[in-house]
C-alpha cells in the first residue's frame, strides 16, 4: 500500500503513480535516503519472493545487501544529492536476495523522485540470471576452446614443463572416461603418485571407497560435461590411503565441432591451510588487542572481535574493504611498493616496530592507536597481521604531561635566574633561556648532558648518595641554602655562581632544580671591599708607624732647643735686658709645651703599636694603682674618691691603669669649688660585660661638645684655666675601643659628669 | 779616710751629639769640679781610646763610661760587647745613656753586661739631676776596683 504521510502526496498523484508502478515489467522499488523502502510494486514482491508488508519501512539491504544503499547515503566527500546523481540512469550490477536466502544476479537502474520527504530513489531491478548464465556459459565454452587450442599448438614437451613448474596444483588430464593422460609435478606431490604409475589409470582411484561406490566419479564428469566446468571442494585419496581436503576444479576439453575429448583438473590440498587457518582464527579471536589482516592491496582479509568494537562495525561491513576506512592515514601506505622499494621490504621496515596513527570509527569518530604489524605468509601472498590497540588513556597522559610541562616550562622561563633542571643521575633534563645565555650554549648542547659539564665541582656531589647518607638525605641538606660554586662557559671560561636547590617530584623520581645566579659582580664587589679593608689597615698602620717615629725623632732636636732654651734662661736670665728675658720665657714655654704634645702624641699611638694581649685582669688593682700615680694630684685638690668593688675583666693592665688615671685625673682636675667627689662604679651587664662609669660632681660638659672632648688636641678651656694638650681623652676612647668596647659621656654643665664604658669579664666568671 | 780616691775622676762619654756632649759636660761641671770627661764622637773611636791606639796612645784608661748606642760607624751595642769580651776594659763600669727607650734596646743592653741604662731625661732640670745622680752614685759611693794607674 501507499504509504505516504497525509498531505504529501495527493491520493491522485498516488494512484497514478502506483499504477505506473505496477504496469512495469521489471521490478521496482522506491527507497528514501535513509536506504528504507517506501515503495515496490507485485514484480518485487514476486522476485525477492516477499509480501509487500514484509518490505515496506525495511532496510533495502535485505533485499540487496552491497552496493545500493551505499550509493544513496553522504560521506565526507559528497552530498547524498550527488551521491545519488553518479548513479542515475546507469545499470548497475549487483546481487539479489530472496527471502529463501538463495541469491541472484540482478541489474538496478536509479531515478530520483522528488518528494515532501527529499529525495526519494526509484529503482527498476531486473533478474539477469539468464543473462548471467549465458554470459558465463560463453566464456567457459571460450576458455575450453583456447585450452584445448593451446595444448594443440603447444608440443606437449613444453606443456609439460610449464605444469610441471607448478608445485601448488595437481594438474591432470584425462580421456572422456576419466583415464589420467598427463600428470604435473604438483600432482605427484599431492596425490602422491609419480606420472609413469598413475597414467592409463582411471581418476575414480582420488576418491574415497564410499564415493567410488556411490557411482561419484562418474557423476562428477557427468555434470562436468554438461556445465563445461565445475569446481567442488571435497575428500580426496593420496597414493598412501590418506585422506584430504581438496579443492577441484575440473574443466570439459571438447573439439572444435563440440565433440568431448576429455578433462582437465586443477586441484589443491586444502587441508593444510583450512588446520593452520581455523588455529590461527582462535588465536586472533583470543588476542586482547584488536586484530586485522590485511592483504597487499590494502582490503581487510581478516578480523577479530575486539576489531570489530573498536571500531564499532560488524565484521562483514569490514571484510573485503580498504584497511583506509578504518585507518586512513599511514597504514596502506606502509604496505605498498614504491619506486624505492618492493612491497616486502616496504612492509620489513615495519616490522615490530610500534606506529602511531589515527584509528576511526564508524560513526567517524577519531581515536589515537598504536599498531605493531607483523607478516603472513599465505597462498594469496604476503598478508599483513597489524595489532592495534587503542592508546587513548596512555596519549592523554601524555598530553597531561605536556601540559604540566607545558606550563612548568612557562615557570622556568619567566624567572630572572638561570635555572637548570637534573636527575639524580646528575644529568640536566630542562634548562631555560637565561641558563643558555648564562653558560654560552645552545639548549640541545646541554640537555642530557651531565650538570659537570657547566658546574664541575660541587653540585653534583651534592646530589648523589654515598655510605653516609641516601640520595634523598644528600638533597635535603642542600634544599634552599645558597651555594657558592663556579659555573663554566662553553668557551671555557669560569665565573662565581650562587645556586638555590629545590627539589621537583615528578614520574622520573626526584629532579633537582637549581636557579643559578651569576654572583660576578657581588664577588667582585667583596674583593674591592676586600682590597680596600686591606689597604685602609695597612694605611692606618702605616700612620700609626709614622706617629710613633715622626714623634720619636723630633723629641730630639726639641730636645737640644728645650734644654739649651733652659740653660740659657738659667744661665742669663737678669743679665741681658728685659726683652731678653721675655723673649727666651716664650722660647721655653713653646718648648715645653711641644715636648708635652708629642709626649702624648706618642702616648697616644703606643696605644695600638705598643699595647699588649688582653688577659684576665684585675680591675680594682688597676684603679688602684691609677689612684697611686695620682696620689699628689689627689691629695693637693682634696678630692673624695669611692668606688665599688670591680671585677675581673679581660683587659691590657697597663692601659687600663692609664685608662682610669685619665679618667679620674680629669674628674679631679675640672672641678668647681667645693670638695671634688669621684666615684668609680660597675654593674654587671648581661652575661659577658660589665659597665663601668666614673662620676663626679665637677664642672660638667655641654652636650653640644660630647663628640669634641674625645677628638685629638681637643680643649673646652682656655690654657691659662686649665693645662693640657688635649690627648687624654683621645686616649681614653682609643684604648676602650681597643678592648672592644665605647667610651660615652653624660653630663650637663654645673651637674658634675660620668663617663661610661664597658670591658669584657673573665671566662671563669662567665 | 778609708777609701782613697783617685782625682780627677776619668769618665769616657761615647756620644756623637755636640749638643748632648756640651749639656752633658755642663751637667757634670755643676755636679762635680773634678771630673775629667773625655769624649769620643763614635764607636771605633771609643775603642781606639780605650785600646790607646793611635793618637789616643797616651790615653787614660777611664774610670767610668757613659756609652750613647746609636752611633755612626760602630753603634753603642757593638762597643758594649767588644768592652765586656776585653778581659781588661770589661771591669770598667759602663752605663748606656740614650734617647730610646725600647724593650728590645734595654734587654740586649743588659744581656751584654751594660752595668745600668738610663733614659736621656727631656727637660735640662731633669738632665742635670740625672747627672748629678750618675756623680754622686757611679763616681762617688761606688768602689771601683783599683789597677795599673795608683797614685801611691
Amino acid at each position: 500500500m501507499l504509504k505516504l504521510r497525509d498531505g504529501e502526496v495527493s491520493a491522485d498523484s498516488g494512484a497514478k503513480y502506483r499504477g505506473l508502478l505496477e504496469a512495469a515489467p521489471d521490478a521496482m522499488v522506491v527507497v528514501n535516503q535513509g536506504g528504507q523502502i517506501v515503495l515496490l510494486n507485485l514484480q518485487a514482491e514476486k522476485q525477492f519472493g516477499y509480501h509487500r508488508e514484509e518490505l515496506v519501512g525495511q532496510p533495502v539491504k535485505n533485499i540487496i545487501p552491497d552496493g545500493f544503499a551505499e550509493r544513496l547515503i553522504a560521506d565526507d566527500l559528497r552530498s547524498a544529492e550527488d551521491a545519488l546523481a553518479q548513479q542515475i540512469g546507469t545499470g548497475i550490477e549487483l546481487v539479489g536476495r530472496r527471502k529463501d536466502g538463495s541469491a541472484f544476479p540482478i541489474e538496478i537502474m536509479l531515478s530520483p523522485l522528488r518528494s515532501a520527504e527529499g529525495v526519494l530513489v526509484t529503482a527498476a531491478i531486473r533478474d539477469i540470471s539468464v543473462r548471467k548464465a549465458a554470459e558465463q556459459h560463453l566464456t567457459q565454452m571460450e576458455g575450453s576452446r583456447q585450452l584445448v587450442e593451446e595444448e594443440l599448438r603447444q608440443s606437449e614437451e613444453r606443456y609439460r614443463m610449464l605444469l610441471d613448474g607448478i608445485e601448488d596444483y595437481a594438474i591432470f588430464v584425462m580421456d572422456p572416461h576419466g583415464e589420467v593422460v598427463s600428470w604435473n609435478a604438483g600432482a605427484e606431490r599431492i596425490k602422491g603418485y609419480r606420472a609413469d604409475e598413475i597414467i592409463g589409470r582411471n581418476f575414480s582411484c582420488f576418491f574415497p571407497p564410499e564415493d567410488v561406490d556411490r557411482g561419484r566419479p562418474v557423476e562428477v564428469l557427468r555434470m562436468t560435461a554438461e556445465t563445461g566446468r565445475r569446481e567442488e571442494q571435497g575428500m580426496r585419496v593420496r597414493k598412501d590411503g590418506s585422506q584430504f581436503l581438496a579443492s577441484v576444479t575440473l574443466t570439459a576439453l571438447r573439439g572444435p565441432t563440440g565433440e568431448l575429448r576429455g578433462f582437465s583438473e586443477f586441484s589443491h590440498d586444502l587441508s593444510a591451510s583450512k588446520e593452520a587457518g581455523a588455529k590461527y582464527l582462535g588465536l586472533l579471536e583470543a588476542a586482547p588487542d584488536a586484530m586485522v589482516v590485511v592483504n597487499k592491496a590494502g582490503e581487510i582479509v581478516l578480523l577479530n572481535v575486539q576489531a570489530e568494537k573498536r571500531f564499532g562495525y560488524y565484521r562483514d561491513e569490514l571484510l573485503g574493504q580498504p584497511v583506509k576506512n578504518i585507518i586512513p592515514d599511514g597504514f596502506a601506505e606502509r604496505l605498498v611498493a614504491d619506486d624505492l622499494r618492493s612491497a616486502e621490504d616496504a612492509l620489513a621496515q615495519q616490522i615490530g616496530t610500534g606506529i602511531e596513527l589515527v584509528g576511526r570509527r564508524k560513526d567517524g569518530s577519531a581515536f589515537p592507536i598504536e599498531i605493531m604489524l607483523s607478516p603472513l605468509e599465505s597462498a594469496e601472498g604476503i598478508l599483513v597481521t597489524a595489532a592495534i590497540r587503542d592508546i587513548s588513556v596512555r596519549k592523554a597522559a601524555e598530553h597531561h604531561l605536556a601540559q604540566m610541562e607545558g606550563r612548568y616550562r612557562g615557570l622556568l622561563e619567566a624567572a630572572p635566574d638561570a635555572m637548570v633542571v637534573v636527575n639524580k643521575a646528575g644529568e640536566i633534563v630542562l634548562l631555560n633561556v637565561q641558563a643558555e645565555k648564562q653558560f654560552g650554549y645552545h639548549r640541545d648542547e646541554l640537555v642530557g648532558q651531565p650538570v659537570k659539564n657547566i658546574i664541575p665541582d660541587g653540585f653534583a656531589a651534592r646530589l648523589i648518595a654515598d655510605d653516609l647518607r641516601s640520595a634523598a638525605d644528600a638533597l635535603a641538606q642542600q634544599i634552599g641554602t645558597g651555594i657558592e660554586l663556579v659555573g663554566r662557559r662553553k668557551d671555557g671560561s669560569a665565573f662565581p655562581i650562587e645556586i638555590m636547590l629545590s627539589p621537583l617530584q615528578s614520574a622520573e623520581g626526584i629532579l633537582v632544580t637549581a636557579a643559578i645566579r651569576d654572583i660576578s659582580v657581588r664577588k667582585d664587589a667583596e674583593q674591592h671591599l676586600r682590597e680596600k679593608v686591606d689597604e685602609l689597615k695597612r694605611s692606618n698602620e702605616e700612620l700609626g708607624q709614622f706617629a710613633y717615629i715622626a714623634s720619636h725623632d723630633l723629641q730630639e732636636p726639641l730636645r737640644m732647643v728645650a734644654s739649651y732654651t733652659q740653660l740659657l734662661s738659667k744661665r742669663y736670665k737678669g743679665q741681658l735686658d728685659a726683652d731678653a728675658d721675655e723673649f727666651i720665657a716664650y722660647a721655653v714655654d713653646g718648648a715645653s709645651r711641644m715636648q708635652q704634645l708629642i709626649e702624648d702624641l706618642l702616648a697616644y699611638s703606643r696605644v695600638a703599636t705598643t699595647g699588649n694581649e688582653l688577659v684576665d685582669t684585675s680591675s680594682e688593682f688597676a684603679l688602684e694603682q691609677a689612684l697611686q700615680n695620682l696620689h699628689w694630684a689627689i691629695k693637693d685638690s682634696g678630692a673624695l674618691v669611692t668606688h665599688d668593688p670591680l671585677p675581673p675583666v679581660q683587659a691590657d693592665g697597663m692601659q687600663l691603669i692609664q685608662l682610669f688615671q685619665n679618667l679620674v685625673g680629669n674628674a679631679i682636675k675640672y672641678q668647681s669649688p667645693g670638695i671634688p667627689r669621684v666615684h668609680i662604679s660597675a654593674a654587671r651587664q648581661g652575661q659577658m660585660h660589665w659597665d663601668f662609669a666614673v662620676r663626679d660632681n665637677g664642672l660638667g660638659i655641654d652636650p653640644q661638645y660630647f663628640e669634641r672632648i674625645f677628638g685629638m688636641f681637643q680643649r673646652l678651656h682656655k690654657r691659662d684655666e686649665f693645662s693640657g694638650t688635649g690627648v687624654g681623652l683621645a686616649i681614653c676612647k682609643k684604648i676602650v675601643e681597643r678592648h672592644g668596647g665605647s667610651l660615652s659621656v653624660a653630663s650637663a654643665l654645673g651637674q658634675g659628669s660620668t663617663f661610661s664604658f664597658a670591658l669584657a669579664g673573665t671566662e671563669m666568671e662567665s | 779616710m778609708t777609701t782613697v780616691r783617685r782625682t780627677p775622676v776619668q769618665v769616657l762619654l761615647v756620644e756623637d751629639s755636640p749638643g748632648d756632649v756640651r749639656l752633658t759636660r755642663e751637667a757634670f761641671r755643676e755636679a762635680n769640679e773634678s771630673v775629667c770627661l773625655h769624649v769620643a764622637s763614635d764607636g771605633v773611636e771609643a775603642m781606639a781610646f780605650l785600646r790607646q791606639e793611635g793618637v789616643h796612645a797616651d790615653a787614660v784608661r777611664p774610670d767610668f763610661i757613659l756609652l750613647d748606642l746609636n752611633l755612626p760607624r760602630m753603634d753603642g751595642r757593638e762597643v758594649l760587647a767588644l768592652i765586656k769580651e776585653d778581659e781588661d776594659l770589661r771591669t770598667i763600669p759602663t752605663v748606656i745613656l740614650t734617647t730610646s727607650e725600647a724593650d728590645a734596646d734595654i734587654l740586649r743592653s743588659y744581656e751584654l753586661n751594660a752595668n745600668a741604662y738610663l733614659k736621656k731625661p727631656v727637660t735640662l732640670e731633669a738632665f742635670e739631676n740625672l747627672v748629678k745622680s750618675i756623680n754622686d752614685f757611679w763616681l762617688t759611693k761606688v768602689m771601683l776596683p783599683q789597677r795599673r794607674q795608683r797614685d801611691d
